[in-house]
């Protein structure tokens, strides 16, 4: 039973540790690019090991399966659109650039 | 500590909603108001309303934060070739730094004092008896469902969501009378040509219909329903116009108007049904409620979620 509460709040304190990370990458960070790459890196990451802890405190298989089918899409939707929002930068330093060439 | 995370969730709430209100750009209002919507579905789910949360994180803050963010766009499309005279001009005129008047200032304050003392007398005077739960419990057995909040929507207080059904159409019917407000299209931006997005909206569809169906059957037992069903079929509609299918525009109109109209057209014959065969307005015979509160609760998210997909659809036609 220790070992597992030590696990748990590890990867816990771990998953905040890297919302942190990405929320200070986020408010640091010189441009758009880089401040998304912060902010999708760090939280997936964070999310991914506050869902493992979650799911080792509730240590139930269909709890864990929801957790689990939570974080895949929570990482497909943040990835798409994050790529989306970078496109749509990148698409307009492009026509920027071309007006003033 | 669990009055920790309620006051920190209350403060963070009452601040959003103030960052909200005096934000100097229409965008950052617009992205406020998504983090407040999503404060104020954890506040519900804190109160134990899962229902008003689940409603309130799709309706209020997605359904609503995605036509903001929709016409954001378009402000910012027509503000865009104005810009430069506009900057012009806000240059020649001198901005007043000092834009809050004291009479704003003692109205503000007054109505919050005003609003504070009806809060902490509202505290004060909590119902000891819990109101109506009891009855309401004591009478499911007769209401077809098993949980108390469903009973009450779509048994006891039918009339109730048949009308707030009604209003969505009228919401809707207002739309199409104002017409398509869509004129400023930026040329050569496609974001509907973009095959990644295409890709994911795919995998997320099937996904939203399955989780819709879920929350529409579970209803019967917990939390969810035919409105919460009815936002993420909405949601699947709104995705697929977004990835360039538009899949409420080539449907036939009659089938269109069918699929609006046909929740509130069923609910309205089955009271007026039961009327006839003698029972009340909405008085289900116990023996065929739960089926027939199955059936009017898919067709309601039916229609609620084809009124959520055009009111989209028409406004970025």
């Amino acid at each position: 039973m220790m070992i597992k509460e030590i696990f748990i709040v590890i990867l816990l304190v771990a998953g905040c540790f890297f919302f942190l990370a990405g929320t200070l990458g986020l408010l640091r960070f010189p441009d758009l690019f880089s401040r998304l790459h912060a902010l999708t890196n760090a939280d997936n990451l964070g999310l991914g090991f506050i869902a493992a802890g979650i799911a080792l405190y509730i240590a139930s298989p269909w709890a864990t399966v929801k957790i689990f089918f939570i974080w895949i899409l929570t990482l497909l939707s943040s990835a798409t659109s994050s790529y989306l929002i970078a496109r749509f930068q990148r698409e307009q330093e492009k026509s920027k650039n071309g007006e003033e060439e | 500590m669990d009055i920790l995370i309620d006051s920190l969730l209350a403060i963070l709430t009452i601040y959003l909603a103030f960052r909200c209100m005096l934000a100097p750009k229409l965008s950052k209002a617009v992205f406020v108001f998504f983090a407040f919507g999503l404060m104020l579905a954890l506040a519900w789910i804190r109160l134990g309303a899962v229902d008003v949360a689940i409603a309130e994180a799709a309706i209020a803050s997605g359904f609503m934060g995605v036509l903001m963010l929709d016409s954001l766009r378009d402000f910012s499309l027509i503000f865009s070739k104005n810009q430069e005279r506009l900057e012009e001009t806000a240059s020649k005129i001198p901005i007043k730094k000092d834009s809050y008047h004291w009479t704003t200032a003692l109205a503000l304050g007054l109505g919050l004092i005003l609003f504070l003392l009806i809060s902490i007398q509202a505290i004060w005077e909590v119902p000891q008896g819990g109101g109506l739960t009891a009855i309401a419990e004591a009478n499911l057995p007769m209401s077809g469902v098993e949980h108390p909040v469903t009973a009450v929507l779509l048994n006891y207080r039918a009339y109730d969501t048949w009308l707030e059904i009604g209003v969505i159409l009228m919401g809707l019917l207002a739309i199409f009378a104002a017409g398509g407000l869509k004129q400023y299209r930026k040329p050569g931006l496609a974001p509907a040509q973009d095959p990644l997005l295409r890709k994911t909206i795919l995998i997320f569809t099937p996904v939203l219909f399955l989780f819709g169906a879920f929350l529409l059957y579970f209803g019967k037992m917990g939390p969810g329903g035919a409105f919460q069903a009815a936002v993420l079929w909405g949601a699947i509609g709104i995705l697929l116009h977004l990835g360039g299918w538009t899949v409420f525009t080539v449907i036939p109109r009659r089938m269109r108007q069918i699929l609006v109209t046909i929740g509130l057209g069923f609910f309205m014959i089955l009271g007026f049904t039961q009327m006839a065969t003698g029972g009340a307005f909405f008085e289900y015979p116990p023996a065929y409620a739960g089926f027939l509160i199955l059936v009017v609760e898919t067709l309601a998210a039916i229609s609620i979620a084809a009124a959520l997909t055009a009111i989209f659809a028409f406004l970025t036609k």
